[in-house]
C-alpha cells in the first residue's frame, strides 16, 4: 500500500493481503540500501497467518519517494510517523542489520507501544569501513557488489537460493545500487546508542529475539552474542547463512521469528 | 550491469547452485526423477502453495534438478533469476504470454528463426497479438513501428540463419527510451561469447538445446530475467504491476522487484501451460554445461577456419559469417569471435547444393545446430519452408543458401568432408553447363 509521510508517496509492503491496523502488527525494517523484498516470503506468511503486515520502504528507497535520511535518528522518528498515519497502535518491531538500529530508537518513541523487538544478522553498533562509504558515494553499483560478496554466506556465493531458479545476489545488487546505500552506511557508522538503548529496553522487560547468522562477516557472530547478553536474551544461530540472512534463510529465520511473536500473542 | 556472481565463467558453469548435497555427498548434481516432494506438514504445504516459503511442490513447476541449472545460467548470464522449460520455443512462448495480452503488439527483427517468425506473426496473432518486423539495426525503422500498445522488442543477438548481428546497445536504447523492455534469444551466441544483459537486454533465451547442451540429446530452453527494467516505471506491463487475481491477488512487482517476470513465468505459464524441462534433461544439459567454455572455443576455432578455407574454393559462390567485415557493433559485442554458425552458396543454385549435402559423409544433413557434431542445412526447404518469398528474402535466405554449424572436430577432417561435397557441386555446374 502507499500512504503519504512527510508529503512524499511512501511504500509499505503488507505481505500480499490488504493492511488492516487491528491485528497484531509486524513491522520488518529493511537494512542499508536494500527493501522491503528482503522480507518477500516472511511478510507473506505473517499476513496469511493473522497478522498485519508493515514493510516500508524508508524515503528514497525502491518504490517509496522522498529524500533519503541522514541519520538512524531520523529514520526511526520517520517510522513512527509512518505508523501514526497508518493508525497502528502496537507493534512487533523486527530489523535486518541497519533495520534493527533504527527499531532500537523507534523503540524508545514508541514505549508502550512496543510488544517485542526481534535483531536478524545485527548488532548494537555497526561500523562500516571508509573505503565502502567512499565507493558507495562514487560508483554505488560497484559498492553494492563489494558488499553483497562480503555479506553473502559461502552457499550463496555458489549460486544457492531458497526460491528455486532465483540468484538472490543478482536481486540484492539490482536493488541496492539504485538506492541511497551511501547515506544509509553513514548512518549506520554514525549511529552509537545501540548498547545503552539495547540495555534500556531489558531494564524494562521487553521481549526480544535475537538471530545471528554463523557466517556474517559485517556484524559477526561475537557482536549478534553481545547485543543478545544487553537485550538479556538467548541468541539463536542460523549455520550457513551470512549476513544477508532475511533472504539467504528466509524458512528458518521465519521459524524462529514466528515462533516469538506467536509466544507473546497466544 | 552487475553479475549474479562473483565466480568466473568457467567456475560458474561448473559450480554455480550447486554443492554436495548432505545425505549422500554427491559431487555430481542428482537427477531428482520425482514427479513431487512430501510436504513437512499442511502448515508447510500450505506456506509452500503461497509462496510464504521456498522449495519444491511439483515437477511441472520447479525440480531441484532443473533449479540447479536455471541458477547456473541465470548466474552465467548476470540475470536476476531464471526458468527453464521443454524447449528454447516454449521459452519464447512463455516471454510473450507473459508480457502481452490480447491487444498487444511485439516489435521484431525480420531475421530470426523461421519457427519464431510463425509463432510471431501467425500463431500469436490468433489471440489478437499483433508483430511488426523490422531491420532491427536500423534505429528508425525500429522507433517509428513503436505503437502504444507495444509490449516489447525481440530479436536474435545472432539471426538465424542469416547471421546478422543486433547492436544490442542501440536497440536497448531506442527500445528503453519508450518504456519498452528487450528480449534478445542468444542461442546462437551462448552465455561464453556474448551476455546480452550486459550490453542493455532486459531478457535473454536461450535454446538450451544446442550448444550449452553441446552433445544433441536432450531437448530444453531458459528465460534469463535480467532484472533491470523498471516495468512500474514503463507504465504498460500489468501482468506484473498490478494484482494477480488468480494467486490471492500477487503484485509480483511490489513483492519480487528485480525477479518479477521469472515470477510471473513461473507462477502462471509453468501451472497453466506446464512446459516444463524434464529432471533428466536438466541433467543431461548440465553435462553439456559444465564444458561450454572449452568446446566453444575450438568451435569458434574451427568455423574462423573454415570461413577461410570456404573462400579460397573455385566451387563455392559466397561464404558468411559475421566475423567477415565485421562492423564496429559485432567486434564490440563479440571479441572472442561472433560464434560457429557460417553460412555459403555453392555455385549452381539450388540443385548444387544438394549435391553438396548428399555427398557428405562425416557432416550430418540434419534440423538442429550447437551439436558438437558438424551440422549442414538446407533451410529454404526445410527450417524456414514455411515462410513466403518475401519473408524469406526479409529473412536473409536465398534458395542457394546451405547453413553450416561448425563442429569441433579435428579440422582437416572437416576439410576434407567439405571437400567431397564441393566436388558433387562442381559436377552438377558442369552438367548444368553441358545442357
Amino acid at each position: 500500500m502507499y500512504i503519504q509521510v512527510d508529503n512524499a508517496n511512501t511504500f509499505i509492503a503488507t505481505g500480499g493481503k490488504p493492511f488492516a491496523a487491528h491485528l497484531p502488527t509486524v513491522v520488518l525494517l529493511h537494512g542499508s540500501g536494500t527493501d522491503h523484498r528482503c522480507w518477500a516470503l516472511q511478510a507473506r506468511w505473517f499476513a496469511f497467518h493473522g497478522y498485519s503486515v508493515f514493510a516500508p520502504d524508508f524515503p528514497a528507497h525502491s518504490l517509496s519517494e522522498g529524500e533519503a535520511l541522514t541519520s538512524i535518528e531520523l529514520m526511526a522518528a520517520w517510522l513512527v510517523r509512518a505508523l501514526d498515519t497508518a493508525k497502528v497502535d502496537k507493534v512487533h518491531l523486527v530489523g535486518h542489520s541497519q533495520g534493527f538500529l533504527v527499531a532500537l530508537e523507534a523503540a524508545g518513541l514508541l514505549g508502550d507501544r512496543l510488544k517485542s523487538i526481534t535483531a536478524l544478522a545485527t548488532a548494537s553498533a555497526i561500523p562500516v569501513n571508509p573505503a565502502l562509504v567512499e565507493t558507495a558515494q562514487s560508483n554505488p553499483k560497484i559498492a553494492a557488489e563489494m558488499m553483497l560478496q562480503w555479506g553473502f554466506g559461502s552457499p550463496h556465493q555458489y549460486g544457492a537460493s531458497s526460491v528455486p531458479g532465483m540468484q538472490p545476489i543478482g536481486i540484492g545488487t539490482r536493488i541496492m545500487a539504485n538506492n541511497p546505500l551511501a547515506i544509509d552506511l553513514i548512518a549506520c557508522n554514525a549511529y552509537e546508542k545501540g548498547a545503552e538503548k539495547a540495555l534500556q529496553l531489558a531494564n524494562v522487560g521487553c521481549p526480544s529475539c535475537v538471530i545471528i547468522a554463523a557466517q556474517d562477516r559485517m556484524t559477526p557472530k561475537k557482536e549478534g552474542l553481545k547485543l543478545a547478553l544487553d537485550l538479556n536474551t538467548a541468541a539463536q544461530i542460523i549455520a550457513d547463512s551470512g549476513h544477508m540472512l532475511p533472504m539467504e534463510a528466509p524458512k528458518e529465520s521465519l521459524n524462529l521469528m514466528k515462533k516469538f511473536i506467536q509466544s507473546l500473542e497466544t | 550491469m552487475s553479475k549474479s556472481s562473483y565466480l568466473g565463467a568457467d567456475t560458474i558453469a561448473l559450480h554455480s547452485g550447486y554443492q554436495p548435497e548432505s545425505d549422500h555427498g554427491s559431487r555430481a548434481v542428482p537427477i531428482y526423477q520425482t514427479t513431487s516432494y512430501v510436504f513437512d506438514s499442511v502448515d508447510e504445504a500450505s506456506a509452500l502453495f503461497n509462496v510464504e516459503q521456498g522449495g519444491h511442490i511439483y515437477s511441472r513447476i520447479t525440480n531441484p534438478t532443473v533449479a540447479v541449472l536455471e541458477q547456473r545460467l541465470a548466474a552465467l548470464e548476470g540475470g536476476a533469476g531464471a526458468v527453464c522449460t521443454a524447449s528454447g520455443m516454449s521459452a519464447l512462448f512463455v516471454s510473450f504470454f507473459s508480457l502481452c495480452s490480447a491487444g498487444d503488439h511485439i516489435v521484431s527483427a525480420a531475421q530470426i528463426y523461421g519457427s519464431t517468425v510463425t509463432l510471431l506473426k501467425h500463431s500469436l496473432k490468433r489471440f489478437n497479438i499483433d508483430c511488426t518486423f523490422v531491420d532491427i539495426n536500423d534505429q528508425q525503422a525500429l522507433a517509428a513501428a513503436i505503437q502504444d500498445n507495444t509490449k516489447l522488442v525481440f530479436c536474435e543477438s545472432i539471426g538465424n540463419p542469416g547471421l546478422a548481428v543486433s547492436n544490442l546497445p542501440a536497440i536497448a536504447e531506442t527500445a528503453h527510451a519508450q518504456g519498452i523492455p528487450l528480449v534478445v534469444d542468444a542461442t546462437f551466441a551462448t552465455p561464453y561469447l556474448n551476455n546480452p544483459i550486459e550490453h542493455g537486454a532486459d531478457v535473454v533465451v536461450h535454446s538450451v538445446t544446442k550448444w550449452i547442451g553441446g552433445h544433441g540429446v536432450a531437448i530444453g530452453g531458459v528465460v534469463i530475467d535480467g532484472g533491470n527494467f523498471d516495468w512500474l516505471k514503463s507504465g504498460r506491463f500489468p501482468t506484473l504491476t498490478q494484482p494477480y487475481e488468480p494467486f490471492h491477488g500477487m503484485n509480483f512487482w511490489e513483492e519480487f522487484g528485480p525477479a518479477a517476470l521469472a515470477m510471473r513465468i513461473r507462477c502462471e505459464s509453468m501451472r497453466d501451460i506446464g512446459a516444463a524441462m524434464t529432471p533428466h534433461n536438466a541433467f543431461l544439459l548440465l553435462q553439456g554445461l559444465e564444458t561450454l567454455n572449452l568446446r566453444m572455443q575450438q568451435h569458434v576455432s574451427n568455423a574462423q577456419a573454415m570461413v577461410t578455407w570456404l573462400q579460397t574454393q573455385d566451387a563455392v559462390a559466397w561464404v558468411n559469417h559475421p566475423d567477415i567485415n565485421a562492423d564496429a557493433h559485432t567486434k564490440a559485442l563479440f571479441p572472442k569471435g561472433a560464434g560457429s554458425m557460417l553460412t555459403f552458396g555453392v555455385k549452381g543454385g539450388r540443385d548444387a547444393g544438394a549435391a553438396f549435402i548428399n555427398a557428405l559423409q562425416l557432416s550430418s544433413n540434419l534440423a538442429n545446430v550447437g551439436d558438437s557434431r558438424t551440422l549442414v542445412l538446407h533451410p529454404g526447404s526445410t527450417t524456414h519452408s514455411r515462410l513466403s518469398e518475401n519473408d524469406l528474402i526479409a529473412a536473409g535466405i536465398g534458395a542457394d543458401l546451405i547453413r553450416v554449424s561448425v563442429g569441433i572436430e579435428t579440422l582437416k577432417d572437416i576439410q576434407a568432408d567439405f571437400s567431397l561435397g564441393l566436388r558433387a557441386a562442381a559436377k552438377i555446374v558442369a552438367q548444368q553447363a553441358e545442357a
